[in-house]
């Protein structure tokens, strides 16, 4: 339908936004769900030595956060001092930058993996293949408890919805704590290796431990912003 | 000569005042049934079918409450009634003008004033330019004024409580679904109760039906609460929680409890507004009738009647289109708050009616948005629209006044 110039006085629509903040939040959420859904399956199969295809999931990669970051800054950009919202709005906002953030590092993570296919040791493939797993689990979790806004809004943000919120935003934190611990492992593992190993190998081996793990990170950073922001 | 005139006056009061009418209908229905259309209590079509239809009722059975006063109390009766009718009819006239002019004109710039609000400025504007400062009944505009502020906070105030005991008595509940279906009649059987002494207390209806103590009016508008409830209990019967946190079935619960609350708004919305169109041709008619000025007339059944057709004809052929582009844009408005907003809204309004004054139900209604708002009911509410009726509230009586105040000058060089 083509949109119209319509002359109303209509106040009660000026009270109005067309979409919500929340629901843009979700939308971005939804964006990095799509990221990592892509990338944690095709991570794995880079750890396994399966390099085919990896260039076009990087690019995929990129566009997603590219669309996200579209969201982002449409979010941003329209969300004015009049605008009353029933939570903190620096703390939605902050929430939000950190949601951001797991792609910004989902999309460098891909590029660099992409610039130089690094073979991962056999002996130390498992405990990757773990702590990818891990990450992907703690952004999973991460996903549920944003998801469960739409529940708090629905009610006014009553106890029973926060409970449930705060024991979901628990669990984030329990995989992020593996999967820091997963992270120790390995770089113990490539230190142990270091000798067989080329230099170049385990600058890149150890880089990518930290990559892949400060995904996780910010997923438990998203849950730590959207704790305080039910905080009474 | 004069005959003619007066017929001439009479016909031309009519006709701006059946396009004040319209205009009320058009835009400001649209205003108030907004919300129903917003959260899909209602289609559109069924918007405007209750708006039409409970506006008429509004206008005929509470409306001359606010008409009266839109007639006759802001300018001073002992001043009125010893005037030249010429004078009064042609003031009434312009002010009529002068209120749908500056309405159609803050229309099309999309200010959000008020039709109330024009026609009050436009009578002092009137008042002013021929009798002075001594004319207007300060007293009572100043009442009048004071209720434009505190019709939307009192709007917001109620809004927001009926949000929290939402929230309290449904939502913090451990089964919202089966808390909603005990509160909801109850809700319900209270606006039933609200409507039925309304349409009791100090009208004509009370007296054909021969029911004018207080006891009385209460007792029938308790049967009226027990009998709604009931039927509801019976309607909403049939829901069942598909989980224990199945929201949707709590705001399916509401979508039916809306229904009554958006007749509700529209009943309210004819009582008060109805005068904005026809206290001025009624003033005229009156003089036009009998050749004199007499404030205490009735407000003719009729004239309330055409103002609430003319009303519903503007929600019928323009109103639909108002409805849907203002319904479309407020669709984050669930039922549960749409039902907060239009009860506390319409409570508001109905009140005021009551007391014969001229509110804005749509400066009420977003009074209410921004009270469930506050009550963190909503995603995000917009409160800059506040800055916006302020300036409204300040612009609209000067200007009114202003324009009135030329255009009965240029009447009376043309006719006297």
């Amino acid at each position: 339908m083509v949109e119209k110039k319509d002359h109303f006085r209509a106040p009660v629509s000026y009270t109005f936004r067309r979409k919500s903040p929340f629901d843009q939040l979700l939308d971005h959420m939804g964006k990095v769900r799509e990221c990592i859904d892509i990338l944690g399956k095709e991570l794995i199969k880079y750890y396994e030595g399966d390099y085919k295809n990896f260039s076009d999931i990087a690019r995929r990669v990129s566009e997603i956060e590219h669309e996200a970051d579209m969201i982002k800054r449409n979010l941003r950009n329209h969300l004015p001092n009049s605008l009353f919202m029933p939570v903190d709005k620096g703390k939605f906002m902050w929430a939000l930058r950190e949601q951001d953030k797991i792609l910004d590092h989902a999309e460098n993570l891909a590029k660099m993996l992409d610039m130089r296919h690094t073979k991962i040791p056999n002996e130390l493939q498992n405990v990757f293949i773990d702590h990818a797993k891990l990450v992907t689990k703690t952004v999973d979790a991460m996903e549920d408890a944003v998801e469960n806004i739409r529940d708090l809004v629905e009610t006014s943000f009553v106890k029973r919805e926060r409970e449930q919120t705060k024991l979901l935003i628990r669990k984030v934190h329990e995989f992020e704590w593996k999967a820091d611990e997963k992270k120790y492992e390995m770089t113990k593992g490539i230190y142990g290796l270091e000798k067989k190993l080329d230099s170049m190998d385990v600058y890149h081996l150890l880089k990518i431990a930290d990559w892949v793990d400060d995904i996780a990170d910010h997923a438990e950073n998203v849950a730590d912003w959207l704790r305080s922001m039910i905080a009474r | 000569m004069d005959s003619l005139i007066f017929l001439i006056i009479a016909g031309g009061a009519s006709a701006v005042g059946l396009y004040m009418a319209w205009s009320i209908g058009s835009n400001d229905v649209a205003n108030s049934m907004a919300t129903s259309v917003g959260s899909k209590a209602l289609t559109f079509r069924q918007a405007v079918i209750v708006a039409g239809i409970l506006t008429v009722c509004g206008a005929i059975f509470v409306g001359a409450h606010v008409t009266e006063t839109v007639k006759s109390g802001i300018i001073v009766k002992e001043i009125l009634c010893v005037a030249n009718p010429t004078i009064v009819m042609l003031g009434f006239f312009s002010s009529l003008l002068a209120a749908a002019i500056w309405v159609t004109l803050s229309t099309w710039k999309e200010m959000p004033i008020s039709t109330t609000h024009s026609i009050i400025g436009a009578l002092v504007g009137f008042g002013l330019i021929t009798w002075g400062t001594t004319c207007v009944n300060w007293e009572k505009l100043g009442f009048v004024a004071s209720s434009w502020v505190l019709s939307p906070i009192v709007g917001c105030i109620i809004a927001f409580f009926v949000f929290k005991i939402i929230v309290k008595l449904i939502f913090a509940k451990e089964e919202p679904v089966k808390s909603a279906k005990i509160v909801g009649p109850f809700i319900i059987g209270t606006t039933a109760f609200l409507i039925v002494s309304a349409l009791l207390l100090k009208t004509q209806l009370s007296e054909i039906l021969g029911i004018t103590e207080i006891p009385q009016i209460i007792f029938i508008s308790l049967i009226a609460l027990i009998i709604v409830s009931i039927i509801s209990v019976f309607l909403l019967r049939k829901i069942e929680a598909k989980s224990l946190e199945d929201y949707a079935a709590v705001e399916g619960i509401f979508k039916k409890l809306q229904i009554i609350t958006a007749c509700y708004v529209a009943f309210a919305h004819g009582a008060n507004d109805v005068a904005n169109a026809i206290g001025p041709v009624a003033g005229i008619m009156d003089i036009a009738v009998t050749g004199t000025i007499s404030v205490t007339a009735e407000i003719p059944y009729w004239l309330l009647a055409i103002g609430g057709v003319g009303i519903a004809i503007g929600c019928l052929t323009w109103g639909r289109r108002v409805m849907r582009t203002v319904g479309g844009k407020i669709t984050s408005l669930t039922n549960s708050r749409g039902f907060s907003v239009e009860f506390a809204a319409a409570t508001t309004v109905l009140a005021a009616s009551k007391l014969g004054l001229p509110v804005s139900t749509s400066h009420t209604v977003v009074g209410a948005v921004i009270g469930v708002g506050l009550a963190r009911g909503l995603e995000a509410v917009d409160v800059s629209v506040v800055r916006k009726i302020v300036i409204s509230w300040l612009l609209t009586v000067p200007v009114a006044a202003a324009t009135s105040a030329a255009i009965f000058i240029l009447m009376t060089a043309i006719v006297l």
